[in-house]
């Protein structure tokens, strides 16, 4: 491990974090708050009682799922924007499994209800994975087309064929039977068992990525491709395979969403969930524990956010925070490399005279 | 009539044309300013942040000046402040401008909405100062093409003359020259003296100010003074599609728009027949597939060159 470069990630992420919080003090005082009271909001929003809590475990786990199927993407140099659309229709599919198999046992519910969910997420980030390396289309370009087209086609079939029918919902399926639901944990929050199995998922992926030979061979695809190629590695298989678990775990996510919190279908299954997942997986370098780490301390955030509200604050002050320290980091390595080139060419003019200089 | 023509002649009818027209015009001058940015080398996923920044600073000026002039004036100042910003991360910081972009759209998210609910109250503001609706009393002497054209909000006549200057701009000038290479050939672009990162900050500068203007259409023009929380409604990502749909033409990239327009148009049209939400889909299919073909024949255009120049080249 490279302590001396992790050392200065966290400095930089201190540093980020902290002036993240001054901005967001700024902007809370120009709107007439008292960032002082605002921030304690926050921190007792997260932690008041059992239900905020047991909220910030269950975003914790989407986050940390979202940000690791980002990681995934992004080990083997294919960046997974689509994760949201993936999320949706994994959400969907698993929910109808659920619907149609009302009053079977959940043994069976289960397995079949994720097992749609990981071919929905799967195959739908398996497109463009496909076309990536065997077209070499931009994924960022077609998952964000294809993740509009799975938000339209979820709105279709929630509002349409799938609609609920007794309650006069505008877009929402069927609930799922009681028996079907993930067993609560803290009663009151969207805490479920679901969490278990996202903490298998999730020591799985950091195992695979961090301590095995597969997981080195990724890391060799997305750094240098055309060495991993020339070194007999099969990089576009690793690419599109790594896609398509990056799309499986995402649509377990949306079915964790539906058997643990929400119990149906409706677009507030995810609210550009990946997408925080997203910026997770940035910050944290795509590092997988650090994601892990940092899902913990957004999650408090996003939580906590929403106890802001109870003294006037607009929740949307996390995302603010959120983004401003990507921001922040961003400059800083940016503001340092540039720092870093010009002490170097001042060094080498002084070594090389200026004769040399002038060439660069 | 048969219902099939029933449904033929709403789709068809002057309404839908004009309707398209109006929906066409955010989208074509943010794709204008992200054909900028696509020629200058940058992959800008962050219009649809900067309309939505656009949107709200416009119904701000316009509510705090009680005139939309103001508010263009100051989404004006404020795109061009985006711009700067994201010229100095992307451009002379370096950074990813995938990060940088889908963070810009999270934070005008998150800014927007904070500084709607802190000004206005209630999560939008609706019936401030609009931007004025053009009546020209000769375009209804021709037929269809008038009236479709006429009655229209002032941006939709000036995204024409955008599209002609932009795309001027960008063919006649050296500077356009300039810009296209510095997306190409950085390298051939600093052997003939002119700053690559020059053109690519020109390019960040230029999208934050169409993006604005969009953005202050969107909400000035198109919805009369309104802003809603999440407006932009992922017209970003629909003007980035144009982008890749127009190879970065702004000529092309308005066509791409009025397609986009088009059928969100007939989308609200043929609601009784088939469900806005498919009718949606078909332009982001389109684009998909538009870009596999692109790509394709790029390739294949590069080996047949390949082929020609034989073992000369090699």
């Amino acid at each position: 491990m490279n302590w001396k470069r992790n050392g200065r990630y966290l400095l930089s992420l201190l540093i980020s974090v902290l002036l993240a919080f001054l901005v967001g003090a700024l902007i809370l005082g120009i709107t007439g708050h008292s960032p002082l009271k605002a921030y304690a909001a926050m921190i007792e929003g997260a932690f008041r009682n059992a239900r905020n809590r047991g909220d910030v475990l269950e975003y914790a786990m989407v986050l940390a799922l979202c940000g690791l199927a980002c990681d995934l993407g992004s080990r083997v140099g294919i960046f997974n924007v689509g994760g949201e659309g993936q999320l949706l229709l994994g959400a969907i599919m698993s929910c109808q499994v659920g619907v149609a198999l009302q009053g079977q046992s959940p043994w069976l519910v289960y397995p079949l209800a994720a097992l749609a969910a990981i071919l929905t997420g799967g195959i739908y980030a398996l497109i463009p994975g496909v076309l990536k390396v065997k077209v070499k289309v931009n994924e960022v370009i077609t998952t964000i087309m294809l993740n509009t087209i799975a938000a339209s086609v979820c709105q279709y079939l929630a509002k349409g064929p799938w609609k609920n029918a007794n309650k006069n919902m505008v877009a929402a399926t069927s609930g799922l039977d009681v028996r079907h639901w993930f067993g609560g944990l803290i009663p009151g929050s969207n805490l479920s068992t679901a969490i278990f199995a996202a903490a298998i998922i999730a020591f799985l992926i950091w195992y695979v990525m961090q301590k095995t030979t597969t997981g080195f061979e990724m890391k060799i695809t997305g750094q240098n491709p055309r060495f991993a190629r020339f070194s007999g590695m099969k990089v576009d298989r690793k690419i599109i395979v790594c896609m398509t678990i990056s799309g499986a775990i995402c649509g377990l996510v949306g079915m964790f969403r539906v058997y643990g919190a929400v119990h149906l279908f409706r677009a507030g299954v995810s609210k550009d969930y990946y997408f925080e997942g997203l910026m997770v997986a940035m910050i944290a370098r795509y590092q997988p524990l650090a994601t892990i780490l940092l899902s913990l301390f957004f999650a408090v955030l996003k939580i906590g956010a929403q106890g802001m509200e109870l003294v006037g604050v607009p929740n949307q002050m996390y995302l603010i925070i959120q983004t401003v320290i990507i921001f922040f980091m961003a400059a800083q390595a940016g503001f340092l490399d540039l720092l870093h080139a010009r002490l170097q060419k001042r060094r080498s003019r002084s070594k090389s005279g200026k004769g040399a200089a002038s060439h660069v | 009539m048969s219902e099939f023509e029933k449904a033929l002649s709403t789709v068809f009818s002057v309404g839908t044309l004009q309707q398209m027209l109006r929906s066409a015009t955010p989208v074509a001058l943010a794709a204008i300013g992200g054909s900028m940015t696509e020629h200058a080398g940058i992959m800008n996923i962050g219009m649809d942040g900067m309309i939505l920044m656009g949107a709200f600073f416009a119904v701000l000026g316009s509510f705090l000046a009680q005139s939309a002039f103001a508010g263009v004036a100051l989404t004006l100042g404020v795109g061009l402040l985006v711009g700067l910003f994201f010229g100095l991360l992307v451009v002379r910081y370096r950074s990813d401008e995938f990060i940088i972009g889908c963070a810009i759209n999270t934070f005008a998210v998150g800014l927007t909405s904070y500084l709607s609910r802190s000004f206005f109250g209630t999560a939008g503001a609706k019936g401030n100062p609009a931007l004025p609706v053009l009546h020209l009393a000769f375009l209804n002497k021709i037929p269809i093409l008038g009236p479709m054209l006429n009655d229209q909000s002032l941006f939709v006549y000036l995204t024409w003359l955008i599209v002609a200057v932009a795309w001027v701009f960008v063919y006649k000038t050296p500077y356009g020259f300039w810009l296209r290479a510095s997306g190409e050939k950085p390298d051939t672009l600093r052997t003939a003296g002119i700053s690559p990162t020059k053109m690519k900050w020109i390019a960040s500068v230029l999208c934050g100010l169409l993006c604005a203007l969009a953005g202050a259409h969107l909400s000035l023009g198109h919805l009369k003074g309104t802003f809603a929380e999440n407006m932009s409604n992922s017209r970003g990502y629909i003007a980035f599609a144009c982008v890749i749909f127009a190879a970065a033409n702004p000529a092309k990239a308005y066509l791409a728009a009025l397609m986009f327009g088009f059928f969100e148009a007939i989308g609200l049209r043929l609601q009784g027949y088939i469900s806005s939400d498919l009718t949606q889909i078909v332009p982001y299919v389109i684009t998909i597939v538009m870009m596999v073909y692109v790509v394709v024949r790029k390739q294949r255009q590069r080996k047949r060159t390949a082929k020609l120049e034989g073992p000369a080249s090699a």
